[in-house]
């Protein structure tokens, strides 16, 4: 049983927040995923604190927690030539990914 | 001579099928290994509980959605902390009672349905699904094609499931890639209205829960399969279909 790592976190974004996920680059393991990388969404709802994946996959658990979120993508964003207007796409990350996207 | 087939202008021997193992794979072997050679457990006690493993079912999933549909408060409870629920109906997530599999991962989220919203899940970046509540996912929810495809293409998947959506349902994909699992809350279908949990329980199958198909009052998960007989069966040129060979 993993223990969740909470603390101060910085946690920017609120519900309803306009967010772009980074495209930081990949050092050894990441598990944001390619195909948001760029891509503007939005907060759907706050998750919990907890170390980076990237982090985690080496064991760094002296690393500091960070909020998590679930973004909501439109499809349209996400894929070229998305015909369909009401679609939806929802993923977590972490605030280290995320950076303001306007209102 | 190996058998081969033609491809026009060359042909190559028919290869068989290589299953690729993957360093996982090969970790997890080494580790049961070590622990049987120490006497941490036989291979009949791992045998057994593969065996168990492999045969949990979705019922905890099944009667945590009928339950839902006949109890507003509960339903409420299940929305706002889906750990919290399954403990009322038996089903801890830190010690898992026959239900499932123990997770290191302790955060459900039940997405509700609406007729104008429809989820559906996926794990695009390996296979993350809640076990405690539904036990093993199905294979093909961990194979690639499903993986990479529904998130893309959900429309034209769902249809190869048989679930068509008009275009005014917005089809909402949530991909499991974190410390979230997720589980679909359908909608309880017309005809069921004088229905009890248990029978409720009875059409909320697995895949209802993944969201790549709908309750129906006529379909059960233990409803007997079509079975459509082979037109031309094996030796049967001079046979009619049904009758003896």
């Amino acid at each position: 049983m993993e223990s969740r790592k909470t603390g101060n976190a910085p946690a920017h974004f609120n519900v309803g927040d306009l967010v772009r996920v980074k495209d930081l680059p990949n050092l050894f393991y990441s598990r944001t995923q390619m195909y948001v990388r760029g891509v503007r969404g939005t907060i759907a709802a706050r998750t919990y604190e907890d170390l980076l994946p990237e982090d985690e996959a080496w064991n760094r658990d002296d690393a500091q927690p960070e909020q998590f979120y679930i973004v909501r993508f439109r499809q349209k964003d996400l894929w070229d030539g998305y015909p369909f207007e009401n679609d939806t796409l929802q993923t977590e990350l972490p605030d280290r990914w995320l950076e303001p996207a306007g209102h | 001579m190996a058998q081969t087939h033609d491809h026009g202008d060359h042909s190559h021997p028919a290869a068989p099928m290589v299953e690729e193992i993957s360093e996982f794979e090969i970790l997890e072997i080494a580790v049961r290994e070590l622990a049987i050679e120490k006497g941490l457990f036989t291979a009949e006690d791992h045998r057994k509980f593969t065996e168990w493993a492999e045969q949990i079912g979705p019922a905890g999933g099944s009667r945590l959605v009928a339950k839902a549909w006949t109890d507003p408060a509960f339903k409420a409870r299940v929305l706002s902390d889906g750990v919290a629920a399954c403990r009322e109906i038996g089903i801890d997530w830190a010690e898992p009672t026959g239900q499932g599999t123990p997770s290191d991962y302790m955060e459900l989220r039940v997405l509700e349905d609406t007729p104008t919203l429809h989820h559906v899940i996926v794990c695009t970046l390996c296979s993350c699904y809640p076990r405690p509540l539904l036990g093993h996912s199905p294979y093909w929810y961990r194979s690639p094609n499903y993986r990479r495809r529904l998130v893309r293409w959900p429309r034209q998947v769902l249809t190869e499931f048989g679930l068509v959506l008009p275009p005014e349902v917005e089809i909402r994909v949530e991909d499991s890639n974190q410390k979230c699992r997720f589980m679909v809350l359908p909608m309880r279908p017309a005809g069921t209205e004088s229905w009890s949990e248990e029978q409720l329980a009875e059409i909320v199958t697995r895949d209802c829960v993944i969201g790549v198909a709908l309750p129906r009052p006529d379909r059960k998960s233990d409803d007997v399969r079509p079975v459509h007989k082979a037109s031309r069966p094996v030796g049967g040129e001079h046979h009619e279909p049904g009758g003896s060979p």
